[in-house]
């Protein structure tokens, strides 16, 4: 087994340092973005594949917007295989200042916790969850974010629920929480629903009646007979219902953003066509320069094949090298990018699953940008490489 | 008697320029001992260039056949030519032809890859390649750091690394100046005499030709005469006499 010329390809690669620099930057950039466009993608789907299978989302049939009643809960309970049903409704404040958003819900307080298992906090939280009209729970990413911490007073200005009196909502921090699934994010604000309803009732402050969805927690049955059940029995009204998995509820939220995961998927397109022809373009360059020499090796007895390698290699070699280094750079600025994004994108990872597809994308690439350059290399005459201009 | 270590028999080599065919070789004939060393000469467009290409296996013959070191050229296929030109043929270049992207030692290693040898065995046989040229204080310098002498010292030194038994030089001192082509003639003297290397040497240059043992004349594709340095004379008899 003679060797290959191993060498030749690492001296080459240095061989025009400036070319290679800035085609390794080039590499660099766009397998950077692509992960970083990989990761937003998976962060939107994250909430959906963390949905839980055992729970359902009942919301108004004609719209999210559309509030349900609150007599509807007692109804959802007693339909065969759910186990708990409660209450949710988007509260909109405002804390201090328009730009300071963060999500607050008003839920079943007494139910929280058994339906979301994934919401963890301590003991003397949850029994002050109970106990406090006030009280709110708020994740362990807002309370860094505000610096909130349990015994905090959190002054909330209502948007869809004004207090007639002008005074924003007080909220009591009895409890930090953490989650344990993406689909329940960190960055959330957890208050009673009855302090939401007593107010409304007492007609302190505006806003509609009712919830906004409930959240069934199922004992164990089909989710889609259940569903089909819950949707029967308002089928008449006073208010159709449409009942869904969580799952499905996310998704809706993607859906949301349109086109959105298309034209990030199609940039991510786009980035690795520009670069493929960005290295084609360089080895094409590099095996032209290099014609004399490929006509020297050849003189001296070196395959065509040998001299198809060089190429080849070089390109996937120069691919590897610059997808590494984006790919190092998107795990290593993960952090910093999740931090700058986590209000409208709270799970942001670069997976191992994105980098590995980045890297065999990068091996792709350098393959295809080097099969062109290596067979024409491969298929040059020996005479007219050799008088080919140094 | 050895047989010869060249040998062209009704050798034609035509090429289609601008719609022109032209001969580059026309029915030659040459036969090369082994252990000769001859030059050629001839004006250009002679064929000196196209006869040193067939002889290396670079290129192939239209008609007529082409047996070097006992191997007739036209029935080796591309890969086993590249084999034979790895195993019998030393090449040595006007230009010199060095990769500028390795050392000298780098350089003369690379048709040892193509050898059995260790990576040790290469080095060491690179390196005693360098030590007969005349150059074991240059082995870590690139190509562009060399004079144009010492490129093609190591350039001779490349094409002796395999110990290969013909040496094929196209106007080895075209590019040199006066003391720097008397050292590579020396050497390839050398060569030829202590290492008993066969070398055919195509050259413009009357005092490298003078160098040779038989200088070879062509002329329009044609064998014109053969010269006999040792007799400082054409050969009596030798197909040198056949004018064309």
């Amino acid at each position: 087994m003679l060797r290959f010329p191993w060498l030749l390809v690492f001296k080459n690669l240095g061989g025009r340092p400036l070319r290679t620099f800035l085609t390794l930057a080039s590499l660099t950039v766009a397998f950077f973005l692509l992960c970083v466009l990989r990761s937003v993608l998976g962060g939107l789907e994250a909430g959906i594949k963390a949905s839980a299978n055992d729970r359902l989302v009942v919301q108004s049939a004609v719209s999210l917007f559309v509030s349900l009643p609150d007599s509807y809960q007692a109804k959802i309970q007693s339909v065969p295989g759910v186990e708990d049903a409660i209450r949710w409704q988007w509260f909109g404040g405002i804390y201090q200042d328009p730009s300071n958003f963060f999500a607050q819900f008003a839920v079943d307080h007494d139910r929280l916790l058994k339906v979301y298992p994934e919401i963890h906090t301590d003991e003397a939280a949850a029994q002050a969850f109970l106990e406090k009209r006030t009280a709110c729970l708020v994740g362990t990413k807002l309370a860094q974010r505000y610096g909130f911490k349990v015994g905090d007073r959190i002054p909330l200005q209502g948007t869809i629920f004004p207090r007639f009196d002008g005074q924003p909502w007080q909220l009591d921090v009895v409890g930090i929480y953490r989650s344990s699934s993406a689909n329940v994010d960190e960055q959330t604000m957890f208050f009673r629903y009855d302090y939401l309803d007593e107010t409304r009732r007492a007609e302190l402050c505006g806003g509609p009646q009712g919830a906004g969805v409930y959240v069934l927690a199922l004992d164990g049955r089909a989710p889609e007979a259940v569903a089909a059940r819950v949707d029967a029995l308002f089928r008449n009204g006073p208010q159709a219902v449409n009942t869904t998995s969580e799952a499905e509820f996310q998704r809706q939220f993607v859906s949301m953003l349109g086109g959105v995961p298309v034209f990030l998927s199609s940039i991510g397109g786009g980035v690795l066509f520009a670069i493929l022809l960005a290295v084609l373009n360089t080895m094409l360059m590099a095996g032209r320069e290099r014609t004399h020499d490929f006509g020297v090796l050849k003189a001296l007895g070196f395959q065509a094949s040998v001299v198809f390698m060089l190429l080849l290699l070089e390109s996937v070699g120069l691919c590897l090298i610059g997808g590494a280094i984006g790919i190092s750079l998107a795990v290593g600025s993960q952090a910093a990018v999740g931090n700058a994004i986590s209000l409208v994108l709270p799970t942001y990872e670069v997976a191992q699953e994105t980098q590995l597809l980045a890297l065999g994308a990068a091996a792709v690439i350098g393959l295809v940008a080097g099969v062109l350059p290596g067979l024409r290399a491969a298929q040059l005459e020996v005479v007219e490489a050799l008088r080919a201009e140094v | 008697m050895n047989a010869p270590a060249i040998q062209l028999s009704q050798v034609t080599r035509q090429y289609t320029r601008g719609g022109e065919t032209v001969k580059a070789l026309d029915e030659f004939d040459l036969e090369i001992p082994q252990g000769g060393y001859y030059a050629i000469m001839g004006p250009s467009g002679s064929g000196k260039s196209t006869l040193l290409n067939l002889v290396g296996g670079l290129d192939r013959p239209d008609a007529g056949q082409v047996v070097v070191a006992g191997e007739d050229l036209n029935q080796l296929t591309s890969s086993e030519l590249a084999d034979f030109r790895a195993n019998t043929i030393g090449f040595v270049f006007q230009g010199f032809n060095l990769l500028p992207v390795l050392t000298a030692v780098q350089n003369v290693e690379l048709p040892l890859l193509l050898t059995p040898l260790s990576r040790g065995e290469r080095r060491k046989q690179a390196l005693h390649a360098l030590e007969l040229v005349g150059l074991s204080d240059r082995i870590n310098h690139r190509p562009r750091q060399l004079s144009g002498g010492q490129e093609q010292r190591v350039a001779i030194a490349r094409a002796l690394a395999t110990d290969p038994q013909l040496i094929l030089a196209d106007e080895p001192t075209g590019d040199l100046d006066r003391d720097s082509a008397s050292s590579v003639l020396e050497l390839l003297e050398r060569l030829n005499a202590e290492f008993k290397k066969t070398i055919v040497m195509v050259t413009h240059d009357a005092r490298a030709a003078d160098s040779a043992g038989h200088v070879v004349h062509l002329d329009k594709g044609k064998l014109e005469r053969i010269v006999d340095n040792r007799l400082k004379a054409p050969e009596a008899g030798a197909p040198a006499e056949q004018e064309a």
